[in-house]
C-alpha cells in the first residue's frame, strides 16, 4: 500500500506507536497476547501488516480514509447536500477538491501546508507546492480559541512549513481586534506540551493501567455504553467544559437527545456564576453582562471588586475600550475616571483613580449603601420596595462613606448621567449584581456602556451547583458511567463534595483530555484529545460572533479526537463509526447559515469565514432588558451580610491567576509570568495585608514595616511563613505573603495551583485551594466568610521577579500627574539654555517632570566618531535647524529611513503582562524555573515593573512600567563590550550578536535599565525539568540539604536545581517542544547575553516584503509603512499602550506619541537617548476626593507633585524662569490632539487591500488599524 | 673587568663555592636588630649578621640546595591541594555554566571581578618595589624585591585566571585578543575590558621579564655551585625522588644552567645587565600607574553610580600599592621567621619602611573613600548619593564597614613605632588590609550593581559554593607558587644584596649601587660609623663575584 498521498507529517515517525518515554510513563502491559486474551480490550494494533488486517473493520476504515484520497468527504457532501440540491447534483469529491483548492489559492486556508487530517489530504506537500509556499516564510491562518471561562478569541496562527509557532490576535475578529490574551498566547505550549496524553490508557481491574488504542475504546464503548441506548442514559453523566458554538450546540443536542436521562453538567470551575445569577434576579433570565465602554459613552466607571481588565471573557474588549477612554494625547482630551472598591489589589485597582480597599462583604455593604444614596436621588420610582430594602447597611468608617458619597455624586453629575458604568465583581453575591444592574438602569447606562446578551442553558448553568447535584447522585450510587470532557473535577471540585472519592467509586469513568490531569489519571479510560489547533470546530465569542476553529497541524499524537468529535462519537449509535470534526462543523453551519443570494452561497460564506476567521454578521444584537426592581428588592432583603471580618473570622476571596483555573498549570510561560501586585512566580501564596499578616504573626521572615522589601534582602531565598487556612472545617496549609493594599482581615487565594498530575512543569507548584471552596457559598463561588488563618510550622520559599516595592522617591522613573495639571501645563515647552556651552533644549511637559528640567542639556564637546552614524543626530541640532552650537551647519539628522522607535503609554498600560508572554513566544525565550528566578535570572526581554506609592498599608497607587531594551542611541552597553558583540545599526537598533558574544556581562552591568538577560545555564537547550544522569541519587542526597523546603516550580526536582548538573548529563529539549521555536530567531546557547531586539526578524522580513511589494515613499525610496508590521509586544498589548514604528514617518503613531507632551526618556538625563520612550501616566482624580496639597500641585506639578507621584520632587532646579510658552520648533509637534495617526500623512497605503490582494501570506503581522486600536 | 682578588679563599667564598661560618646575632633591645637607628647621622645597615659575601651566598643558595624546612612540605601540599580543588571547581564552572556562581541579571559581576582586581592589586607592590624604588635608589628594596616580584607574577597568574573564566563562553576567550580572523571582526577598542587585556598582559610580560632577568646571575651562581659539587662528586648527590635515577645536582646544573642563559659573570654581562635592568625599571614604572588605572577604568568609564568616578585611577593605584605591600609583608614575615638567617636580610627596618608605605597609601585610600561621599553629596545626583548611602547603610553595610575598619582604621596603628616594628602586629595589620582590600573591591562592585537606577531591578547577591571555592583555590595557587619559589629559586638578589652590604661600599661616597668600580675597590674604609657591622675580615668590598679569569 502506498502512502504517497498521505500527509508527510502523518507518515513521519510512528504515530500509532508510543515512544519510549511514553511507555515509561505508563506501565507497559499491553501486547498482542493481552489484546487477544482480554475481552474488553481489543488490541487491534494499527501497525500490523496488511494481511493481518485484511478484512476487519479497522482495515476498512483505513482504506476508506486513505484510498482513494478524499473519498470520505463524499459523506460530508452527501449530508450537506440535503439542503443544497440545487447546486448541481450535490457536491462530489471533485467539488471538494475544487473548494479546497480554491481556499488554498485564494485564502491560504485549511489545507495549504498539507498537514490536515489524513482524510482531507489531497495533494502532497512535496508534489504540488502551492505558489504561496516559500520555505522559510511563515503563513498565517485564522482560527479561534474557546476561552476557558466562556466566550472565545479570534486568532491568527503563524505557521512555518505547516508547523504552528505563534498565536496572534485576529484583527478581523470583533472581540480580539488583533489583540490576544496571555492564555491564548501560551496555548501553543499546550499543543507542544511534551507531557500531553499521547494515547488512550485503560485501567484494567486486574492488570492496572495499561496502554490501549482508540479502537479498543470504541469497541469497549460499543459494549459498555449500549445499555444506555435503551434507558435513555440513566446512570450516565457528563461533565463537560463550558462551550458554546453552533457545532457544539448541534452535537450536544444530538447527544442529549440520545441520552435524555443522562446527567449533563457544563462545568467551569473559574466561572463567575454570581453575575449570571444576578442577571436572572434583575431581569428574570440569565444573561451575560458585557461592558461596552466607549470614549464618548463612559466617563465614570465604578468597579465593585470587579477585575474587568483581566481574566474574564471580555478582557480584551474591556482593556481596549477602557484604554480608549484613558488616552490623553493633548491637554484638551477628556479622560474617564475609575473608582475601584476591591479586596485585593488587582490590575483594575492599579488603574483606578480612586481606590478603596474593603473586604468582600464590606464591598457588598458599600454597594447597598451606594444604591441607597444614589437611587432616590435619581428620581427613580421606588418600585418593589427597593429603597426600603436598602440603607440597612453602610460601609464602616468616614473614609468609605465619603468615598461612596463623592463617587455617587460624580455618577450623578449631569455631564456623567448615562455615561457611567458600575460593575460588580466575582466576589459579590448575586443580589449585589442585581442591584448594580438596577443602578446601571437608573443611571441610564444599560444599552450605552453595558449591554446584556442572552445565555444558553448550558452557559447559564451554575457549575458548582451542577457538580454538587452530580456528586449527590454519585453518592447515591446513581451514576454508572461518568464522562469528563475537557474538565478536571477530581482536582478542582469544591472541597465539601469529596469528589475524588466519589469519582473513584464510579464503576466506569471516561475522561477525554489534551493534557495530563488528575481526573484522567483516576479514570477507567483516559483518552487523548486533539488540541484545538489540531481539530475542526467553531467558537462563539461573548457578543455571539462565530468563528471557525481550523486545524493547523495534524494531531501530533494520532489518533486523537477533539472534544466535539468525541461527543459526536458518543452521540452515534455505533461508537466505532468514524467521526469528523470537519463534517460536524459543516453540517452545523449549513443549518445555521442558510444560503442566501446576499451571502453568495454557503461555499463563499465558508471560504470567507475560514479566511477571515470570523463569520460575518453573527454578532448578536445586544439587549437592554428592564430591571425588575421588586425582585432586586427581595434579593437585597434576603441577602445576609456577615459582621465585619476580624482576626478570627477572616474573609477569603478566590481569584483566578496566571494559570487560569488550573488547566494551564503545565505551561511554563504562565508559571513564570509574575502575578499582579506581588510579582511572585511559580506559586500562589495566600495574600494578606501587611497589617493583618503582622497581627496574625504571619509576616514573612525579615519583614519590617518601614522597609517591606527587607524580606528580599535578609535571607538568600525569601521565606514565607506557612499558615493553615480553614473555611467551614476544610483546611489547607499554604504559604502566606503580603500584598500592600489588600483589605484587612481578608485573605486572597489563587485558584489553579497545587496540581499533582499535570506534567513536568505543573506538578507540585503551589497549593491547591479548591478544597477550601464549598459548592454553595452564599451565591458566589469566589468569596467565603468566616475563614481562620493560623500559623503553621515551617517556612516556604517565595520567588519574585521584583524584590523592591517602592520607587524610593525616584519619581522621575514612572512619572505621573493628575489630569488637571496636564491640562494646564501640557502644552508648555520650556527652553533650557546653557550659556556656557551654548546648548539649548526645548523640554516638553514630561521632561520637565524629571531631571532634565533641572539640568542644562547634555552636549559633548567632542564629536564622537561613533555618534556620527546616520542613526544618531545630535540632539541639539534637532531643534536648532541643523546648526551646531557654534552656529555651523551640520549634516541633516537621520539621513536614512527607517529609524525604529517605540513608545509605551503608562496611562493605558494595565500591567497585564501579555507583552511578556508574546515576547517569550516570538523570541524563543526560555523559562528558568523558580529557583533561578529567585536568584534574579529570569529571561523575559520585556518586563513590567510594579511600584507602589504611598503608605505600605494603603498604597496610593500601583504603577506599572513595561521596560525592555530601549535601544539607546548612546548605548552604554555598546562601548564596553570588548568583542563588539553589541553594536549599533544604521536604523537605530542596538544589535546583539550572539555568535560574537563571549559573555563578559559588562554590557548588563553598564545598562542603566537592566534589561539585558544572560544565559547563565543552557536554558534554551536543556529540557526544562528534564531528567539527568544520577538524578535519583542526587535527589536523595539533596533531600538532606537544609533550606530546601518549599521550593516548588521545578516539579520532581524540588531539592537540586537541575541546572547545576553538567549539560552533558542532562536531557536535551525534546523534539516536540522544539517545534514551537520560531525558526527566525536563534535559540541562544549558554554564556551569551540577550535582550530585546525590537523583533529584528520581523523588521527584516518587513523590509524584504516592502521591497518586493515595491512600496515607496514620496521620495521614491522603499519604506515600510506604519502599521505594516509591529513588534510582538505591541501587537499583543490589549490596551494598545505600546507603539512601534518609524520615528521619521510623521504619519506614524510612534512619531506622534514620541513628539507628544507626555513622552519622556526613561533616565534620559544619562544622555543615553533611548529609542523607546515612556509616556507620563495621567490620573483623573475627583477633585473633591483629593486633599488641598494635591489640588495645589495641579498649578505647579513640577515642584509639587501629587500624592500618586510618590514622594514628589525634592526641589526645583534652574531654568524655570525662562519658560517658553509656545516658542520653539517643537511647538507644532506638542499638541497633536486626539488625532494621532491622522496627521499630515506623507504616504498612505491600504493594508486591507494588501491583505485582500495577497492573502495573509503576503502580509506580516497586522495591526487592527493605523494608529493602533486605542486611537 | 679583570679584577681578581688576591685572596683565593675569599674569592671562592665570594663565589659561594666554599661554605662558611654562619654566626647568630642577638636582638638589641633599643635598636631592634640594629637597623632601627634613630640617629639621622647613622646609616642603618641593610644586611645584618656580619656575613661575608660567601656566607650570604651560602645562606641564599642553601634555601634551595639544602633539605627544605620541616614545615615546607605540609604547607606546599596543603596549598597545592587547595589549588587543585579550586581547579576542579573551575572545571565544573566551565562545564556547567556561570550560573553556578551566585550572579544574577542585576549583579553580573561579583566575586569574579572582585578577585581579579584584588589579585591585580596585590601584584602592584612587586613592580613598585622593583621599578620605582629602584629608580629612586631606595637601597632597602634589594632584599625584598625578588620575593615581591615573584609575588607579582603569581598574583598576576591568579588575576589573569578570573577574566578568563568569568566569561560565559570560556572557550571563546581568544576573541578578547586582536587576532586576525576570517571574518575580520576586531575587538572593540573602546572597551575598558579590552584595555585590561592589553594592560594586564603587558604588565605580566614586563614583570616576568624583570623578575627573570634579575635572577639570571643568581641562576648562574646556583649552576656553578652545582657544577662544583658535581666535579667533587660525580654521582651528583642524592636522587631527586626515590626510584628516580636523576641526581639533584645534575638536575640543578641542567635547569639552572639553562635558565642562566650562559651567564659568565663577565663585566660585559654585568654592564648590559645593569643597563637592561634600568631600562626595564623605566618601562615598569609607568606600568605601576597604568595597570591599575586601566583596571579602574572598567568601573570609571561606566555610567553606574558608584563606579562612574574620576577619582578611581589614583585611588585604585594607591589601593593596589597598599594591598600589595600588605601581601608582601604577609608572606615575608612568616618566611623570615621560618628560614634561617632571613632576618639578616629582611630586617625590622624593612618591615618598618613597608609599614610606612601602608600607612601612607592607607590614608590615601581613606581620603578617597571620604571624597567619594563628598562628591556624591556635592554633585546633587540622587542616584549617586544613594549609591554611597547604600554602601554604608544598605544591606551590605557589613562589607563596607569591614572595609573601612580594615583599610582606614587598622593601618593607623602604624603611627606608633612599636607597632611598625613588631612583626606580629604588622602581620595582623597586613592581614586586615588584605581582607579590607578584597572587601573594597567587593563593595565597589556589588553594592553599586545590586541597587542601581531602577528599584525594580534591585537584587541581592549571595555567593555560591563555587564562588568561594574558586577564590580559595586562587589563594591556594598563590601560596603554592610562593612555596615553590622559596624552595627552588633564589629568594634574594644575591649580587644586589651584596652591593648594599658594607663591604661593597668601603669609602665615604656612599655609592648607591652595587656597581663596583676600580676606584671603589681601591678605596679605603669609608663611612663606617656607629655600630654598623663590618666585614669581620676587614676586606674591601670586591666586585660581584665573577666566574671567569
Amino acid at each position: 500500500m502506498t502512502q504517497l498521498d498521505q500527509c508527510p507529517s502523518t507518515m513521519k515517525g510512528e504515530k500509532h506507536k508510543p515512544g519510549k518515554a511514553d511507555l515509561a510513563a505508563v506501565p507497559r502491559d499491553v501486547s498482542a497476547d493481552l489484546a487477544r486474551s482480554a475481552g474488553t480490550v481489543n488490541g487491534q494494533a494499527a501497525w500490523r501488516s496488511v494481511d493481518e488486517l485484511a478484512d476487519d473493520a479497522g482495515f476498512r476504515d483505513f482504506l476508506e480514509r486513505e484510498f482513494p484520497a478524499g473519498a470520505s468527504e463524499l459523506r460530508l457532501a452527501e449530508e450537506a447536500d440535503g439542503a443544497d440540491a440545487a447546486s448541481g447534483g450535490g457536491a462530489t469529491r471533485r467539488d471538494f477538491l475544487r473548494v479546497m483548492g480554491a481556499s488554498i489559492a485564494l485564502a491560504g486556508a485549511a489545507t495549504v501546508p498539507g498537514c490536515r487530517r489524513p482524510n482531507h489530504t489531497i495533494m502532497t506537500y512535496s508534489r504540488v507546492v502551492p505558489e504561496e509556499i516559500i520555505p522559510g516564510k511563515p503563513l498565517y491562518y485564522a482560527t479561534s480559541m474557546p476561552r476557558p471561562d466562556g466566550g472565545a478569541e479570534g486568532l491568527l496562527v503563524e505557521t512555518h512549513e505547516g508547523r504552528p509557532t505563534k498565536l496572534e490576535g485576529n484583527p478581523l475578529h470583533p472581540v480580539s481586534a488583533g489583540k490576544i490574551s496571555s492564555w491564548a498566547l501560551s496555548s501553543i505550549l499546550g499543543l507542544y506540551d511534551p507531557d500531553r496524553l499521547k494515547f488512550p490508557t485503560y485501567a484494567n481491574p486486574t492488570r492496572g493501567r495499561i496502554e490501549a488504542t482508540w479502537d479498543d475504546f470504541r469497541t469497549w464503548a460499543g459494549g459498555n455504553l449500549s445499555a444506555f441506548a435503551t434507558n435513555g442514559g440513566a446512570g450516565l453523566a457528563f461533565v463537560v467544559d463550558k462551550r458554546q458554538s453552533p457545532a457544539w450546540r448541534a452535537v450536544t443536542a444530538r447527544l442529549r437527545a440520545r441520552f435524555p436521562n443522562a446527567a449533563w453538567v457544563p462545568y467551569g470551575p473559574g466561572e463567575c456564576a454570581a453575575s449570571i445569577e444576578g442577571t436572572r434576579l434583575a431581569f428574570g433570565r440569565s444573561m451575560r453582562e458585557v461592558p461596552t465602554i466607549t470614549k464618548e459613552g463612559t466617563r465614570v466607571v465604578l468597579s465593585l471588586d470587579r477585575e474587568f481588565l483581566s481574566r474574564e471573557p471580555g478582557e480584551l474588549p474591556n482593556q481596549r475600550n477602557f484604554a480608549a477612554t484613558r488616552l490623553v494625547l493633548g491637554p484638551s482630551d477628556s479622560m474617564s475616571r475609575l473608582y475601584c472598591v476591591e479586596s485585593g489589589f488587582s490590575l483594575t485597582g492599579g488603574q483606578a483613580d480612586h481606590r478603596l480597599r474593603l473586604a468582600p462583604s464590606r464591598v457588598a455593604a458599600f454597594a447597598v449603601a451606594l444604591a441607597g444614596y444614589l437611587l432616590p436621588k435619581l428620581g427613580a420610582p421606588d418600585a418593589g420596595g427597593l429603597f426600603g430594602a436598602l440603607g440597612a447597611t453602610m460601609p464602616e468608617g468616614n473614609a468609605a462613606r465619603r468615598f461612596m458619597q463623592e463617587c455617587a455624586d460624580d455618577l450623578l453629575a449631569p455631564e456623567n448621567r448615562g455615561k457611567s458604568l458600575i460593575l460588580a465583581g466575582e466576589s459579590q453575591p448575586p443580589a449585589v449584581h442585581a442591584l448594580v444592574a438596577a443602578m446601571n438602569a437608573a443611571l441610564g447606562n444599560i444599552g450605552v456602556s453595558v449591554v446584556y446578551h442572552p445565555l444558553s442553558e448550558d452557559e447559564a448553568a451554575d457549575s458548582l451547583a451542577g457538580l454538587g447535584r452530580l456528586a449527590a447522585a454519585m453518592r447515591a450510587g446513581e451514576v454508572d458511567t461518568l464522562v469528563c470532557v475537557g474538565t478536571n473535577p477530581v482536582y478542582d471540585a469544591p472541597g465539601d463534595l469529596d469528589f475524588a472519592e466519589l469519582f473513584a467509586a464510579v464503576p466506569r469513568t471516561i475522561t477525554l483530555s489534551v493534557d495530563r490531569n488528575e481526573t484522567e489519571a483516576a479514570s477507567t479510560w483516559s483518552l487523548n484529545a486533539a488540541h484545538y489547533l489540531e481539530s475542526w470546530g467553531d467558537t462563539e465569542a461573548i457578543d455571539g460572533t462565530v468563528a471557525p476553529v481550523q486545524p493547523m497541524i495534524a494531531p501530533l499524537y494520532e489518533p486523537a479526537l477533539s472534544e466535539l468529535e468525541f461527543l459526536a462519537m458518543l452521540a452515534e449509535p455505533d461508537p466505532t463509526a468514524s467521526v469528523d470534526g470537519f463534517a460536524l462543523v459543516g453540517v452545523a453551519w449549513r443549518a445555521a447559515y442558510p444560503d442566501t443570494s446576499a451571502s453568495g452561497g454557503f461555499d463563499r460564506t465558508w471560504r470567507r469565514a475560514l479566511h477571515d476567521g470570523v463569520v460575518p454578521g453573527t454578532a448578536r444584537r445586544p439587549e437592554a432588558p428592564t430591571v425588575d426592581q421588586g425582585a432586586v428588592a427581595r434579593a437585597i432583603g434576603a441577602m445576609r451580610l456577615p459582621e465585619a471580618p476580624s482576626a478570627d473570622r477572616l474573609e477569603a476571596c478566590f481569584v483566578v491567576g496566571n494559570v487560569g483555573d488550573g488547566r494551564y498549570a503545565n505551561i511554563p510561560w504562565l508559571q513564570e509570568l509574575p502575578e499582579v501586585g506581588t510579582r511572585t512566580v511559580w506559586d500562589n501564596p495566600a495574600l494578606l495585608s501587611p497589617a493583618t499578616a503582622k497581627a496574625l504573626g504571619l509576616e514573612p521572615a525579615g519583614y519590617s514595616e518601614g522597609d517591606p522589601s527587607a524580606i528580599y534582602t535578609k535571607p538568600k531565598y525569601p521565606q514565607a511563613r506557612l499558615a493553615t487556612i480553614t473555611i467551614d472545617g476544610r483546611t489547607v496549609t499554604a504559604p502566606v505573603w503580603i500584598l500592600p493594599g489588600m483589605a484587612d482581615w481578608t485573605v486572597q487565594l489563587t485558584l489553579g495551583y497545587g496540581r499533582t498530575v499535570a506534567g513536568r512543569v505543573g506538578d507540585g507548584v503551589g497549593v491547591n485551594v479548591y478544597p477550601l471552596r464549598g459548592s454553595a457559598m452564599g451565591g458566589t463561588n469566589r468569596a467565603a466568610w468566616g475563614a481562620t488563618v493560623a500559623r503553621a510550622e515551617g517556612s516556604y520559599m517565595i520567588a519574585s521577579t521584583q524584590n523592591h516595592w517602592s520607587m524610593e522617591g525616584r519619581t522621575s522613573i514612572v512619572r505621573a500627574v493628575d489630569l488637571p495639571a496636564f491640562q494646564r501645563h501640557g502644552a508648555e515647552v520650556q527652553v533650557v539654555m546653557d550659556h556656557f556651552y551654548g546648548t539649548r533644549a526645548n523640554i516638553n511637559f514630561a521632561e520637565r517632570l524629571g531631571e532634565l528640567g533641572h539640568t542644562p542639556p547634555t552636549k559633548s564637546i567632542y564629536d564622537n566618531p561613533f555618534n556620527r552614524s546616520d542613526a544618531d543626530p545630535d540632539p541639539a541640532n534637532v531643534d536648532e535647524g541643523n546648526r551646531d552650537y557654534r552656529g555651523n551647519p551640520t549634516p541633516p539628522a537621520y539621513t536614512q529611513r527607517p529609524q525604529w522607535g517605540m513608545t509605551i503609554d503608562q496611562t493605558t498600560c494595565t500591567g497585564c503582562g501579555v507583552c511578556t508572554i508574546a515576547c517569550y513566544s516570538e523570541n524563543n525565550i526560555p523559562v528558568v524555573g523558580k529557583k533561578e528566578v529567585a536568584k534574579g535570572r529570569e529571561m523575559s526581554w520585556i518586563r513590567v515593573d510594579r511600584y507602589f506609592t504611598g503608605d505600605v498599608h494603603d498604597p496610593a497607587s500601583m504603577l506599572h512600567q513595561p521596560v525592555a531594551c530601549v535601544h539607546c542611541e548612546n548605548a552604554p552597553c555598546e562601548t564596553v563590550c570588548p568583542v563588539n558583540a553589541t553594536v549599533h545599526g544604521p536604523d537605530g537598533l542596538n544589535y546583539m550578536t550572539y555568535n560574537r558574544c563571549i559573555g563578559t556581562r559588562y554590557c548588563a552591568n553598564n545598562c542603566p535599565y537592566k534589561v539585558r538577560r544572560f544565559n547563565f545555564f543552557d536554558y534554551g537547550v536543556a529540557k526544562f525539568n528534564g531528567d539527568y544522569l544520577g538524578h535519583d541519587l542526587i535527589d536523595k542526597v539533596g533531600a538532606f540539604i537544609p533550606g530546601q523546603e518549599g521550593i516548588t516550580g521545578s516539579g520532581a526536582h524540588n531539592t537540586i536545581n537541575p541546572n547545576l548538573i553538567p549539560p552533558r548529563l542532562r536531557e536535551k529539549i525534546d523534539e516536540i517542544s522544539k517545534m514551537q521555536k520560531n525558526p527566525d530567531v536563534t535559540v541562544r546557547s549558554r554564556g551569551v547575553m540577550e535582550k530585546c531586539s525590537y523583533c529584528i526578524q520581523r523588521i527584516n522580513a518587513a523590509k524584504v516584503e516592502c521591497k518586493l511589494a515595491d512600496i515607496k515613499g514620496p521620495d521614491g525610496r522603499t519604506i515600510v509603512p506604519d502599521g505594516f508590521f509591529t513588534t510582538a509586544c505591541a501587537q499583543a498589548c490589549p490596551s494598545g499602550a505600546i507603539s512601534f514604528g518609524d520615528i521619521l514617518d510623521e504619519a506614524s503613531e510612534v512619531f506622534n506619541r514620541r513628539s507628544n507632551a507626555r513622552s519622556y526618556a526613561l533616565l534620559g538625563y544619562l544622555n543615553t537617548r533611548p529609542r523607546t520612550t515612556h509616556m507620563v501616566r495621567v490620573m483623573n482624580p475627583n477633585p473633591k476626593l483629593v486633599d488641598a496639597a494635591r489640588r495645589h500641585s495641579w498649578d505647579d506639578p513640577f515642584h509639587h507633585a501629587p500624592a500618586a507621584h510618590g514622594d514628589g520632587h525634592e526641589e526645583g532646579g534652574a531654568g524655570h524662569a525662562d519658560d517658553d510658552h509656545g516658542g520653539g520648533v517643537g511647538k507644532d509637534r506638542e499638541a497633536p490632539g486626539g488625532d494621532a495617526g491622522h496627521g499630515p500623512a506623507s504616504f498612505r497605503y491600504d493594508r486591507r487591500k494588501l491583505i485582500e490582494d495577497r492573502g495573509y501570506a503576503g502580509s506580516l503581522r497586522v495591526l487592527s488599524a493605523p494608529g493602533g486600536a486605542a486611537t | 673587568m679583570t679584577t681578581i682578588h688576591p685572596d683565593q679563599l675569599t674569592a671562592q667564598r665570594l663565589a659561594g663555592v666554599i661554605p662558611s661560618r654562619l654566626p647568630d646575632r642577638p636582638l638589641d633591645p633599643v635598636t631592634g636588630d640594629g637597623t632601627l637607628i634613630d640617629d639621622p647621622a647613622v646609616r642603618a645597615p641593610l644586611v645584618l649578621g656580619g656575613h661575608s659575601f660567601g656566607e650570604v651566598t651560602d645562606i641564599i643558595c642553601g634555601y634551595t640546595e639544602n633539605k627544605p624546612p620541616r614545615w615546607w612540605l605540609p604547607v606546599f601540599l596543603l596549598s597545592a591541594n587547595v589549588a587543585g580543588l579550586g581547579g576542579l571547581f573551575i572545571l565544573y564552572l566551565v562545564i556547567t555554566g556561570i550560573g553556578t556562581w551566585g550572579l544574577s541579571n542585576q549583579v553580573d559581576w561579583a566575586w569574579d571581578i572582585t578577585n581579579f582586581v584584588f589579585w591585580i592589586g596585590i601584584g602592584h607592590a612587586g613592580t613598585l618595589i622593583s621599578a620605582i624604588l629602584c629608580l629612586l635608589k631606595q637601597k632597602w628594596r634589594t632584599s625584598i624585591n625578588r620575593s615581591a616580584e615573584a609575588m607579582t607574577i603569581f598574583a598576576v597568574i591568579c588575576a589573569a585566571t578570573f577574566p578568563g573564566i568569568h566569561i560565559g563562553r570560556q572557550w571563546m576567550a581568544w576573541m578578547l585578543f586582536p587576532i586576525p580572523n576570517y571574518n575580520a571582526i576586531w575587538p572593540n577598542f573602546r572597551s575598558p575590558l579590552l584595555w585590561d587585556v592589553f594592560a594586564v598582559s603587558t604588565y605580566g610580560t614586563v614583570s616576568l621579564l624583570f623578575w627573570f632577568m634579575g635572577m639570571i646571575p643568581d641562576f648562574a651562581t646556583l649552576r656553578d655551585r652545582a657544577d662544583r659539587r658535581l666535579r667533587a662528586n660525580p654521582q651528583g648527590g642524592p636522587s631527586v625522588l626515590p626510584f628516580v635515577p636523576v641526581r639533584a645536582d645534575r638536575l640543578r646544573a641542567l635547569i639552572y644552567g639553562f635558565l642562566s642563559l650562559g651567564w659568565r659573570f663577565s663585566g660585559r654581562h654585568w654592564h648590559r645587565y645593569e643597563a637592561a635592568y634600568l631600562i626595564l625599571a623605566g618601562i615598569s614604572t609607568p606600568l605601576v600607574l597604568s595597570v591599575h588605572s586601566i583596571v579602574s577604568f572598567d568601573f570609571a568609564t561606566s555610567i553606574l553610580p558608584g563606579w562612574h568616578t574620576t577619582i578611581f585611577p589614583p585611588y585604585f593605584v594607591a589601593g593596589a600599592i597598599f594591598g600589595g605591600f600588605a601581601m608582601v609583608l604577609m608572606l615575608l614575615i612568616p618566611a623570615r621567621e621560618l628560614y634561617p638567617h632571613m632576618k639578616d636580610f629582611i630586617t625590622l627596618r624593612h618591615l618598618e619602611n613597608m609599614s610606612k608605605v601602608i600607612l601612607t597609601t592607607g590614608m590615601i585610600v581613606g581620603f578617597a573613600y571620604s571624597m567619594e561621599f563628598f562628591i556624591a553629596w556635592y554633585g546633587g545626583n540622587v542616584y549617586e548619593l544613594f549609591a554611597f548611602e547604600n554602601r554604608a547603610f544598605g544591606p551590605y553595610w557589613w562589607a563596607y564597614w569591614t572595609m573601612i575598619s580594615c583599610n582606614v582604621i587598622s593601618p593607623q596603628l602604624f603611627w606608633f613605632r612599636r607597632c611598625r616594628t613588631s612583626p606580629v602586629i604588622i602581620f595582623l595589620v597586613s592581614l586586615a588590609v588584605t581582607i579590607g582590600m578584597w572587601f573594597e573591591r567587593f563593595v565597589i562592585i556589588v553594592t553599586s550593581l545590586h541597587r542601581a537606577f531602577l528599584p525594580s531591578e534591585w537584587h541581592m547577591f549571595h555567593p555560591s559554593l563555587v564562588d568561594i571555592a574558586i577564590f580559595v583555590g586562587s589563594c591556594g595557587v598563590f601560596l603554592m607558587l610562593f612555596c615553590l619559589f622559596l624552595r627552588f629559586l633564589p629568594v634574594f638578589a644575591m649580587a644586589e644584596l651584596k652591593a648594599v652590604m658594607p663591604q661593597a661600599s668601603p669609602h665615604a661616597h656612599g655609592h648607591d649601587h652595587a656597581h663596583p668600580s676600580r676606584a671603589s675597590v681601591v678605596g679605603a674604609h669609608g663611612d663606617r660609623r656607629g655600630d654598623a657591622p663590618g666585614d669581620p675580615n676587614g676586606h674591601p668590598a670586591p666586585p660581584p663575584p665573577t666566574g671567569g679569569h
